[in-house]
């Protein structure tokens, strides 16, 4: 990535002093493990875990199943951090209704199917469009009406999780035909396609803000709105975008999730409030200290995943997550942070 | 660590800072700097941006640390290294900030007790207000100036803030001790504060505490200090030179290290064609604006605050929505009354608009040099799919070349850069377009004598490219070397136009409504409508 490229070379000379270029060239050269170290920190520490997992539960973790397990089954936070990506990235920086959005999706679907006996098809069409209509509806109140984004969205959150619940009368729905699932569960290399279709949209909108100019846009919408704006960068026009699109991807995520587990259950989505917040704020320790980006936000679900599951295996309750999602979230904003701090 | 009697002397300097050095990372930032200055002296501190001036006023503060080695005394008492802030202000030592560190909405004598409130009532520890009222009332008696301690400091005029900072930078001195760091204190202060100012610093003086000031206006120095230490790429290149003996000539020309380069006018580069017309502009206090600007030509606009000159530049640059008006360039027509967020269609006809405020309105600093100069035209240069590096590569790169930015780093993030450095990249993003109309708001603000050369001759050059310059700007001495006609501005009229040859002072006179100075004819000009 560009802006990877440019922090790297960025911490690799620390301190504003009046540096001339040559000199600035050759501490770039000098790229020691040390100043690589904060990007890559999570990534060691994660290599470190599987080590030690490996060892003390050398007949439960070091299997592929464990392996499939992490890697297989969190399409759904994969998206939702995306969806967040969107709007955390244009500057709003609190969107909490990006797990009430999915799930609203995520009920429309089979309540359609199962309780009023839609076609798949046009069910899904219709759960997507709810999702963007919802995200329309932020971006508006926000945007243009000038609404705190706080308020809004936690209001948005709470009734789309009240009317989901009233939907499916407070029931788990299942019962979706069984070919849907392949739209998701389709075997690719021993993992589901759903894990694909994650990868494909996080270096998609990686590349979007490292490459083209609505992503350049974004950041500088996200940075300074008078700067965008006395650029000529339309920036209304890009943060209302951003809810909007940030709920045709919840909406997406919903759909594919919806086919992998053949049903919903509206009473779930709260749970995936922290760990979203958790792996896009786990990216701000990842790969570009200090700042938001998709790929460390993929590399952030899977190494609490793994993280959660192995402490699962030794026999911890479902508490753990709650605990490592919570613990993970503060310990590593904190230290990414403090390098931040150190670095400009 | 301590200073030898040798060096420090015993109690001859109120402050005396010997081999002090600071290293970030790998770049030595300050080496073994010295300074004496003696009790009862105003010492000025001058240098361009990034020699090390702030960085040596951390360390005093105890903000940063010093390498090791170095030594700093009080009175002939060393410090301990690194200072501790209690520490520095025990010795007296205290510093007054560039925006004077005043909190608006507070009282004037909250602001200043803020930090040594005493608590009274062994149970309630509430702030005793008659004692601390009484304090700060004292302070400005001493201080010999009557500032009623009750009123919000966001309703105080600009002398009376400066007053405040000086009363709490002052109040904690012991008689005929302490020392006052001014660091660019006077940069928001206009011509008439700055006189009353510095009436303030010598009264301060005069109970015998010493004052350091740090300042990019070489005229203010000259003009009120007894002895000058001129600093360059983090070293003291002369120490406590007495101004008596120099100018500015000689400090700009210490402080460059290279030959004074001089700001003499040079021929207009106006051409026949016209640029740019303004036509009924109605902004703020302006009623009915028209302004013709040929092509090459530069003109200044000024006037005192509320004169409506800044509000019609940024109006004509886009950047602020006129009640009504018309722009017409190259033959497009374009309305000053936009919808919201239309600056994208003033910059496509050709209009560039430099913000005055760099890192609020010009600049992202958290953004590379290179992402924040080619932002206006990411989207017409680069491709949907993909921005493309090629042509970033190219415009930034002649960017630095042309106006000098150091580091000539691409990737640097904007807000490491010193504050010249930056404006020379908010000036070089909107050159690059190569506009037809350039509206430029304070270019040369807060930036040091290298920088403003450089600004300077880039300005000129993209005037004798044809480009119509428009600079809305209160510094005289730039309009007068840059502009081929100045319109001043008064209650949103215009009042005069001055043409052809100017000085610094028949534009000051022409703002300020005094008579033409002896042989000057000032072309005063009824309003156009």
């Amino acid at each position: 990535m560009d802006t990877a490229r440019n922090q790297t070379r960025e911490a690799a000379a620390p301190g504003a002093g009046p540096g001339t270029g040559t000199a600035a060239r050759a501490r770039r050269r000098n790229l020691s493990g040390l100043q690589l170290a904060p990007r890559l920190a999570i990534l060691i520490v994660w290599a470190a875990m599987i080590a030690v997992y490996s060892a003390t539960e050398s007949n439960l973790f070091p299997h592929v199943g464990t392996f499939q397990t992490i890697f297989g089954s969190q399409q759904p936070l994969v998206f939702m951090t995306m969806a967040l990506m969107c709007t955390i990235v244009v500057g709003e920086f609190v969107d909490l209704s990006v797990p009430a959005v999915f799930g609203f999706g995520a009920t429309i679907l089979p309540v359609l199917v199962v309780n009023h006996g839609w076609n798949v098809w046009p069910a899904s069409i219709v759960a997507v469009l709810a999702c963007v209509i919802v995200g329309a509806v932020n971006g508006f109140l926000v945007v243009k009406v000038g609404v705190n984004t706080i308020v809004v969205t936690l209001g948005m959150s709470t009734l789309l999780e009240g009317i989901s619940l009233w939907m499916s009368d407070l029931n788990t729905i299942s019962g979706l035909p069984s070919g849907f699932q392949k739209i998701a569960l389709t075997d690719v290399g021993g993992l589901p396609i759903s894990f694909y279709y994650g990868v494909v949209l996080v270096l998609g909108f990686a590349y979007l803000l490292a490459f083209t100019p609505l992503g350049r846009h974004m950041r500088f919408v996200g940075a300074s709105r008078e700067v965008s704006r006395l650029s000529g960068v339309r920036v209304d026009r890009i943060r209302f975008g951003s809810f909007v699109f940030a709920g045709l991807l919840s909406g997406l995520g919903a759909f594919i999730a919806v086919a992998a587990l053949g049903g919903y259950n509206a009473s779930s989505s709260d749970s995936y409030l922290l760990p979203v917040f958790a792996a896009v704020f786990l990216s701000t320790a990842i790969f570009e200290p200090g700042r938001f980006n998709p790929l460390g936000t993929l590399v952030g679900i899977y190494f609490l995943e793994t993280g959660i599951l192995g402490l699962q295996l030794l026999g911890l309750q479902s508490w753990v997550s709650q605990v490592f999602y919570g613990g993970i979230l503060v310990i590593a904003v904190t230290i990414s942070t403090l390098l931040h701090r150190r670095s400009t | 660590m301590s200073v030898s009697q040798a060096e420090a002397g015993t109690g001859r300097h109120r402050l005396e800072v010997a081999r002090v050095s600071k290293t970030f990372g790998s770049a030595r930032v300050l080496r073994d700097i010295g300074l004496r200055i003696a009790p009862g002296e105003l010492h000025g501190l001058v240098g361009q941006n990034g020699c090390g001036k702030s960085t040596l006023v951390k360390i005093l503060t105890g903000i940063y640390p010093p390498d090791s080695g170095g030594a700093i005394a009080v009175d002939g008492q060393s410090l301990s290294l690194p200072v501790r802030p209690l520490d520095a202000r025990a010795a007296g030592l205290s510093v007054v900030h560039q925006n004077l560190g005043l909190v608006d909405d507070r009282t004037v004598w909250e602001n200043v007790r803020l930090g040594r409130f005493k608590a009274s009532g062994r149970i309630t520890r509430r702030i005793d207000g008659k004692a601390e009222r009484a304090a700060v009332e004292s302070v400005f008696a001493r201080l010999g100036a009557s500032v009623d301690v009750n009123q919000k400091v966001g309703e105080l005029s600009a002398e009376d803030r400066a007053a405040v900072a000086i009363a709490r930078a002052m109040q904690d001195h012991e008689p005929g001790g302490g020392l006052i760091i001014f660091d660019e204190s006077t940069r928001a202060m206009g011509k008439a504060a700055r006189g009353r100012f510095f009436d303030l610093v010598r009264s301060v003086i005069d109970r015998g505490a010493s004052v350091l000031m740090i300042s990019h206006q070489l005229e203010e120095v000259v003009e009120v200090t007894d002895k000058v230490t001129v600093m360059r790429d983090g070293q003291v290149v002369e120490m406590g030179i007495p101004t008596k003996e120099t100018d500015e000539a000689g400090l700009t020309r210490l402080m460059l290290g290279r030959h004074l380069v001089t700001h003499d006018r040079v021929d207009s580069h106006a051409r026949p064609e016209t640029a740019v017309q303004v036509r009924d502009l109605v902004v703020r206090s302006v009623r009915g604006l028209d302004l013709d600007l040929k092509k090459g030509e530069i003109v200044g606009l000024t006037g005192l605050v509320g004169s409506g000159a800044v509000a019609a530049a940024e109006a004509i640059g886009g950047a602020r929505e006129a009640r009504a008006g018309t722009l017409t360039i190259n033959g497009k027509r374009l309305s000053l009354k936009p919808r919201r967020g239309s600056t994208e269609e003033f910059i496509r006809a050709g209009v560039a608009f430099v913000a005055e405020r760099r890192l609020e309105q010009g600049l992202a600093g958290e953004l590379s040099v290179t992402q924040n100069l080619t932002l206006p035209r990411v989207r017409t240069r680069g491709r949907r799919l993909r921005i493309g590096q090629g042509w970033q590569a190219e415009e930034t790169a002649a960017m630095i070349g042309k106006l000098d930015i150091r580091p000539p780093d691409p990737h640097k993030l904007v807000g490491t850069l010193s504050g010249g450095n930056q404006q020379k990249v908010l000036l070089g993003k909107w050159l690059a377009g190569r506009p037809d109309l350039l509206v430029l708001h304070e270019p040369t603000q807060a930036v040091d004598v290298g920088a403003r050369h450089d600004i300077i001759a880039a300005i000129r050059e993209a005037a004798a490219e044809g480009c119509g310059v428009l600079i809305s700007s209160v510094d005289a001495a730039d309009l007068a070397v840059l502009c081929d006609r100045v319109l001043v501005f008064r209650d949103g009229e215009v009042t005069a136009e001055l043409t052809g040859d100017m000085t610094q002072d028949d534009i000051i006179q022409a703002t300020f409504g005094l008579p033409g100075g002896p042989g000057r004819e000032l072309n005063a000009k009824g309003v156009a409508r």
